[in-house]
């Protein structure tokens, strides 16, 4: 009997240090980032704050996801062709930033993301971007509309 | 006789009762046995032992019943402790849980009199939920009657509470909840914006998410929700038909200082609601675990 208590206290102080380690402990920052504009300047520097922001916390330190519906998904289209965007892109992803990219203005602009945009991928496609956005914000993402 | 003396009566009592160590007993069977006297007296004792072990086979009950009493009653007293703690337990805990919900709705209350004053003619008390403002209402309900010099007491102090209550009451079980902000007025974004307002609500709809979706306008965003402004007015009493789930809200700074500046007498489209003001209900909804976008 006393054994059984002592090991129920032994559980019950281990579940509560583990729940106090989570709260205190280092956790990654996670962001995300909106895009809905095709405005080449206003993207260039959206990509800046991004960059910006990923150096002040240290990129093991944080978890960026940046999703890109409506006209934001042409931000892909001019990295096709903008040699300047493109190398912001790659540095981004090489940071661990995941750009991702809505489906339903892929199909309503008929944009193919294999031939029409810059290295997207299945994994990078999400059903909504509205959606995405607030399914992340839910999953504690903080939002960020450069 | 003599032998007699060996024996106390005490001793025999014990003899009978089988209460005396083997070795005294197996001495005292030898001696009883040498003794016809003894032997009939040891006899009667053990008779009258057995009489009274019979008559106390039957009695014993009683008191072993009234051991079990007391054994349920302290089993009941147990049984009553553990409730009572188990019940002050999941009080504690239902009032824990329950603080973090009802903390929001308090930070709605406190609206500008002028403000709610405005809600309780655009949005009537009677109406349970915001999220279903009749399409059919008289347009003529939703014009923001200002003077704009008036700073607008408590005249109708029993309609000011109506609509922040009918606020609070919504049953909020609504797993997600996205507040679209909308602040420009340039056709193609308004457009691109209602292709997106409508992908989305398709979205949920299609997944069977639960979902409700507010779309807050305010500045010159407001201009898709006037009468006088709108290039979509069409497009947005279909999507408030086809989705209850969704809600058009226009800010009331903006009107009143259209009103102020310009002298425009605000007309919204029927079906869309006001609110004190965007921002404060941008801030609102999201303490109360609302996701915000802007469009």
């Amino acid at each position: 009997m006393r054994k059984l208590l002592t090991l129920t206290m032994l559980a019950v102080l281990t579940v509560l240090s583990t729940g106090c380690a989570t709260m205190f402990g280092e956790e990654k920052q996670k962001v995300v980032y909106h895009i809905n504009y095709n405005d080449e300047k206003q993207l260039g520097a959206a990509l800046g704050n991004v960059k910006n922001h990923i150096n002040a916390i240290g990129k093991d330190k944080i978890d960026v996801k940046v999703v890109m519906h409506g006209n934001g998904v042409d931000l892909l289209k001019i990295a096709n062709t903008n040699l300047d965007m493109q190398q912001k892109v790659i540095g981004l992803k090489k940071s661990g930033v995941a750009f991702q990219v809505c489906n339903n203005t892929l199909v309503n602009k008929k944009i193919s993301y294999k031939n029409d945009l810059f290295d997207v991928s299945e994994k990078d496609i999400v059903p909504s971007g509205v959606a995405e956005v607030a399914n992340l914000q839910q999953q504690g993402y903080v939002y960020i509309k450069p | 006789m003599n032998q007699e003396k060996h024996f106390s009566d005490e001793f025999l009592n014990a003899f009978v009762d089988n209460q005396i160590a083997a070795e005294e007993k197996s001495r005292a069977y030898v001696e009883i046995g040498q003794d016809e006297a003894l032997n009939r007296q040891v006899c009667e004792l053990r008779k009258l032992h057995d009489l009274v072990q019979l008559a106390y086979r039957e009695p014993p009950a009683p008191p072993a019943r009234a051991a079990s009493g007391t054994n349920s009653r302290q089993a009941r007293l147990r049984f009553g402790v553990a409730a009572s703690v188990l019940l002050t337990l999941g009080i504690f805990l239902g009032s824990q849980i329950r603080m973090p919900a009802t903390a929001p709705s308090v930070t709605a209350v406190p609206v500008p009199a002028a403000a709610t004053q405005q809600m309780a003619k655009a949005v009537p008390p009677a109406k349970p939920a915001r999220t279903k403002p009749a399409a059919a209402a008289d347009a003529t309900d939703h014009v923001a009657t200002l003077q704009p010099t008036a700073v607008v007491p408590a005249a109708e102090p029993a309609a000011v509470p109506a609509p922040v209550i009918a606020r609070n009451e919504i049953p909020d079980n609504t797993a997600t909840k996205v507040l679209i902000h909308l602040a420009r007025d340039d056709i193609d974004q308004l457009s691109q914006a209602l292709d997106d307002i409508e992908s989305t609500l398709k979205h949920y709809r299609e997944t069977r998410q639960n979902a409700r979706v507010e779309v807050v306008v305010n500045g010159k965003g407001l201009e898709l929700v006037r009468t006088d402004t709108s290039a979509f007015a069409g497009r947005i009493q279909r999507l408030q038909r086809e989705y209850d789930n969704l809600t058009f809200a226009a800010c009331q700074n903006t009107i009143e200082r259209l009103a102020r500046e310009q002298g425009i007498i605000v007309r919204l489209l029927p079906g869309v609601i006001t609110i004190d003001s965007g921002m404060a209900e941008i801030m609102r909804r999201q303490n109360q675990g609302w996701t915000y976008l802007q469009v």
